[in-house]
C-alpha cells in the first residue's frame, strides 16, 4: 500500500522521514561492507526483478487484485541490510517515475514496507527457518511483513486525520489478511523452487529455535502493530492508559525539564509524545523478540 | 511502455529543463509542502495551484493533457480513501484528500519531465542521500525494462503452452507454477547480474558511475529557486487568508 501526498499531516511525514533516513544509511552502510566489494548491479537487478514481479497481479476477492510485495523474499535471499537498500530503492523508483506513493510520503512509506516489513518478515525465518519446519517459518515471515506494512500504513493515514469509520475499518484488515496469507504460499513456492535451483541462494538462518518461541514472535509482532492501530482509532483509551501510567503527567515533563528552554514546547506536544511512545514501544518489542530468542537459543545449546 | 515517454520528455529543451537538479528539487519540495499544508474547502487553491501547474507546464513545453492523464494513477487509491471518509461523514476532508494528492503526483511529474532521472540522482547526492543507494537506484532503473521485458517475455511462452486453461481453482498447481516462474526469473537476474558486473570490471569500473558533465549551479539557477519559491509562499500565504 503505497500512501501518495496529501493523506499523511506534515508531522507524520517529518517523524516518518526521521525516522527512515537515518536507518537507511546504516543498512547501506552495512550492506556495502557486507557484500564483496562492489556488488551494486546485484542490488539493482534483483530490485528490477521484484519490480517486475510485482506486476504480475492475481485476483483477490471480487474486483481487486493483490501482488508480491517481495520485501521477505530478498531478505531470506539476500539478509535484511541488503533488502532493505533495495525496497528503499523500489519505492524510490516507484514514487518519481511511477507516481505510486508521494515524495513527502516516502519516509513513512520506506518505515513501512522498506524497515518494519523486512525486519518483521526476517524474524521467523532468522529463528526458526533451520529445522525440517523451515516451511512454516518463509510462510510466517512472509504474511508477517505484509501485515505489518500494512497495519502501520493504515495507522498512519488515520493519525493524519483520514477517517475510516469503524465498521468499515475490517475491510482493509480482511483484504491485508487475504493478501498476507497469498503472499506466504508465493513467497514459500518460491523459494522451493530457488532451493532446487542453488541452494547457496539461500542466507542460512543462523539458529534453532522451538516453535513456541517463533509463535510468540510473531504474536507479538502482529500485537505491536495492531495496538498501535488500535490506539489511534480510540485515542482516549490510550490517554486513559497513559495518565494512568503518568508517562506524561509525571514523568515525562520530568524528563523534559532540563531540556526547558528552546524545544521545550516541542518535546512537551501530547502528540509528539505519544507517537514517539509508540514508536519507542514497537522497537522494544523488536529488540526484546531478539533477545528472547537469543535466549531460548542459549538454552537449547547449553 | 509509457516510461519512454518520460525519457522523452525529460530530455527537452526549455527554461525548466535547463535548470540545475538541485533547484528544482528545492521549488519542487517546497510546493508539495505548501500544496499539503494548504486548507482546501474553497475551489480557489484548486483554481489558483491548477493554473501555477498550467503555465509552467507552458513553460517547459510539456504536452498538458497526456501529463493530466498520467497523473490520474494517484486517483484510484485517493478515491478509496476518499470515499471511506465521505461515509464518516467528513465531505470536504474527501475532497480535500482527491485535490491534494493528484496536484502532488502532477508537481513530481513535472519535476520528472524537466530532469532526467540520472541528473535528478546526482543532484540529490551532493544534498548528501548515500551514494550506494543512489547507484543502486540507477541500476534497479536501468535493470527494470529489461527484466520486466523478460518477464513479459515468459508470460507469453507460459500462455501458449496453455497456462491460462490452469484455473485458480486448482490453486496448489497454480501456486506451484507461479512459484516455479519467478524463481527462473530471479535466478536469470542474479545470474545477469554476476555477467554485467563481471563485463563493467572489465571495462574500469570502480563502484559508482563517472558524471560526464557535472551540473553547475549558476545566478540564474539561484534566482530561479529565489522567485520561484517567493512566489509559491506568497500563493500559501494568499490562500490562507481566502480560507
Amino acid at each position: 500500500m503505497h500512501i501518495p501526498d496529501g493523506f499523511l499531516s506534515m508531522r507524520v511525514c517529518l517523524v516518518m522521514g526521521a525516522i527512515s533516513a537515518p536507518s537507511v544509511t546504516y543498512a547501506a552502510r552495512k550492506a556495502q561492507t557486507e557484500l564483496q566489494e562492489s556488488r551494486v548491479p546485484l542490488l539493482g537487478a534483483m530490485g528490477a526483478f521484484v519490480f517486475a514481479a510485482q506486476m504480475v497481479n492475481f485476483p483477490v476477492g471480487v474486483g481487486t487484485t493483490g501482488h508480491l510485495v517481495g520485501g521477505a523474499l530478498l531478505a531470506f535471499t539476500l539478509g535484511p541490510a541488503a533488502s532493505i537498500v533495495i525496497m528503499t530503492a523500489i519505492l524510490a523508483v516507484q514514487a518519481l517515475v511511477f507516481q505510486d506513493g508521494g515524495v513527502l510520503a516516502l519516509g513513512a512509506n520506506v518505515f513501512n514496507m522498506a524497515l518494519a516489513g523486512v525486519l518483521a518478515g526476517y524474524l521467523p525465518y532468522y529463528f526458526f527457518g533451520h529445522s525440517s519446519r523451515k516451511k512454516v517459518a518463509i510462510f510466517l515471515g512472509a504474511a508477517l511483513s505484509v501485515l505489518t506494512s500494512g497495519t502501520l500504513a493504515l495507522t498512519e493515514l488515520i493519525i493524519s486525520g483520514v477517517q475510516v469509520p469503524q465498521k468499515a475499518l475490517y475491510v482493509p484488515l480482511g483484504l491485508f489478511s487475504v493478501n498476507a496469507i497469498l503472499e506466504g504460499a508465493i513467497t514459500v513456492a518460491v523459494i522451493r523452487s530457488l532451493e532446487a535451483f542453488n541452494p547457496c541462494w539461500l542466507k542460512k538462518p543462523t539458529p534453532r529455535v522451538g516453535s513456541v518461541v517463533t509463535v510468540l514472535i510473531a504474536a507479538s509482532v502482529i500485537l505491536a502493530a495492531g495496538g498501535f492501530l488500535v490506539a489511534s482509532t480510540y485515542p482516549d483509551t490510550l490517554e486513559r492508559f497513559i495518565e494512568r501510567l503518568s508517562f506524561t503527567q509525571g514523568k515525562g515533563n520530568q524528563w523534559v525539564a532540563p531540556l526547558a528552554g528552546y524545544n521545550a514546547h516541542f518535546l512537551r506536544d501530547a502528540w509528539l509524545q505519544k507517537v514517539a511512545a509508540g514508536l519507542v514501544g514497537l522497537a522494544i518489542l523488536y529488540v526484546l523478540c531478539v533477545v528472547i530468542g537469543k535466549l531460548a537459543l542459549k538454552r537449547r545449546r547449553g | 511502455m509509457h516510461h519512454v515517454v518520460l525519457e522523452r520528455w525529460s530530455r527537452g529543451a526549455s527554461f525548466f529543463h535547463a535548470r540545475d537538479p538541485r533547484a528544482k528539487i528545492l521549488v519542487a519540495l517546497v510546493f508539495l509542502v505548501s500544496v499539503a499544508t494548504t486548507p482546501m474547502i474553497s475551489p480557489w487553491p484548486a483554481v489558483c495551484y491548477g493554473f501555477v501547474l498550467m503555465a509552467a507546464g507552458l513553460i517547459a513545453r510539456l504536452p498538458l493533457t497526456a501529463m493530466a492523464v498520467r497523473s490520474a494513477v494517484v486517483l484510484p487509491f485517493s478515491a478509496i480513501f476518499a470515499i471511506m471518509t465521505f461515509l464518516a461523514g467528513n465531505g470536504a476532508k474527501a475532497a480535500e484528500l482527491v485535490q491534494k494528492s493528484y496536484f502532488s503526483a502532477l508537481i513530481v511529474l513535472l519535476l520528472l519531465a524537466t530532469t532526467p532521472l540520472t541528473d535528478l540522482l546526482r543532484g540529490l547526492e551532493s544534498v548528501g542521500v548515500p551514494a550506494f543507494l543512489l547507484t543502486v537506484i540507477q541500476f534497479l532503473y536501468r535493470y527494470l525494462f529489461v527484466v520486466s521485458e523478460q518477464a513479459q517475455h515468459m508470460r507469453l511462452a507460459a500462455g501458449s503452452r496453455g497456462s491460462f486453461l490452469a484455473s485458480p481453482r486448482r490453486a496448489r498447481h497454480w501456486l506451484r507454477a507461479a512459484g516455479g516462474a519467478l524463481a527462473v526469473l530471479f535466478a536469470r537476474s542474479y545470474l545477469r547480474a554476476e555477467g554485467i558486473h563481471r563485463a563493467m570490471l572489465a571495462r574500469g569500473f570502480r563502484g559508482r558511475f563517472p558524471a560526464f558533465h557535472q551540473p553547475r549551479f549558476r545566478v540564474s539557477d539561484g534566482i530561479f529557486s529565489v522567485l520561484g519559491i517567493a512566489l509559491l509562499i506568497s500563493l500559501r500565504w494568499i490562500l490562507q487568508g481566502s480560507a
